[in-house]
C-alpha cells in the first residue's frame, strides 16, 4: 500500500512531457476555428453539398471513401463527448 | 516547432475543426436540454409514485388480509369435517390469528 502515492507520482512523472508534446499538437490540430477561416469552411460545405449532388462522391476510391467515412464518424462522435460533457454523467441520464 | 517527435503538426481541414467544435457544442446543448427535460419528468413520476404509495400498501395489506382469513377458513373446515361432529372442534381462527 506504501508504494501506491510513489506509484502515481512516478506515473505523473513520466506522463508530464508526452502530455506536454500533446498539447503541443492539438493547440494546432484541435484549435477551434478562426473567424478568418470562415470563407474556406463556406467553401467546404459548399464542396460537400455540390458532390452529394452532382453524385461526384461515387467517383471516390475505395481507400479514399474510407478515410471520409472515418473522419465523418470522427467529427460525428463529437457530438456524442458533447452530450455527456452536457448531461454530466458518463453512462446513460442520471435523473 | 523542431522539439516536437512526429514532426511538424497537421493543417486539419478548418472544415473539419469547425464540424468538430460545431458538433461538440450542439452535444452539450442536446445534453444539458435532455437531462433537464428527463430529470423534471422523473420528479413528477416520484411525486406521483409517493402519492400513490399509502394507497397502493394499504389495498395490498387488506388483501393480504383477506386471503389470510379466506385460507384459515377453508383449513378449518376441512380439519373440522375431518373430526366429524362427535370430538372437538376447533377454533383455528382464535389459534392463527390470535383473536
Amino acid at each position: 500500500m506504501a508504494a501506491i502515492p510513489g506509484l502515481i507520482n512516478s506515473t505523473i512523472a513520466a506522463a508530464r512531457p508526452k502530455f506536454a508534446i500533446f498539447m503541443k499538437y492539438a493547440k494546432v490540430e484541435l484549435a477551434p476555428p478562426k473567424l478568418s477561416e470562415l470563407p474556406q469552411i463556406k467553401a467546404g460545405i459548399g464542396k460537400l453539398l455540390s458532390s452529394a449532388k452532382s453524385g461526384a462522391w461515387r467517383d471516390l476510391t475505395v481507400k479514399q471513401a474510407t478515410l471520409n467515412t472515418l473522419v465523418g464518424a470522427e467529427v460525428l462522435f463529437w457530438f456524442y463527448i458533447g452530450e455527456c460533457i452536457g448531461k454530466r454523467h458518463l453512462v446513460g441520464y442520471d435523473v | 516547432m523542431s522539439s516536437l517527435p512526429y514532426g511538424p503538426p497537421v493543417r486539419v481541414s478548418p472544415l473539419i475543426r469547425f464540424g468538430r467544435w460545431s458538433f461538440l457544442t450542439v452535444g452539450i446543448v442536446y445534453g444539458a436540454f435532455h437531462q433537464n427535460r428527463l430529470s423534471k419528468k422523473e420528479e413528477r413520476l416520484r411525486e406521483i409514485e409517493a402519492k400513490e404509495k399509502p394507497i397502493r400498501d394499504a389495498k395490498l395489506a387488506a388483501e393480504k388480509a383477506l386471503a389470510s382469513a379466506a385460507e384459515i377458513k377453508a383449513l378449518e373446515e376441512m380439519v373440522n369435517k375431518k373430526l366429524g361432529s362427535t370430538t372437538l372442534r376447533i377454533n383455528w381462527h382464535k389459534y392463527l390469528l390470535n383473536e
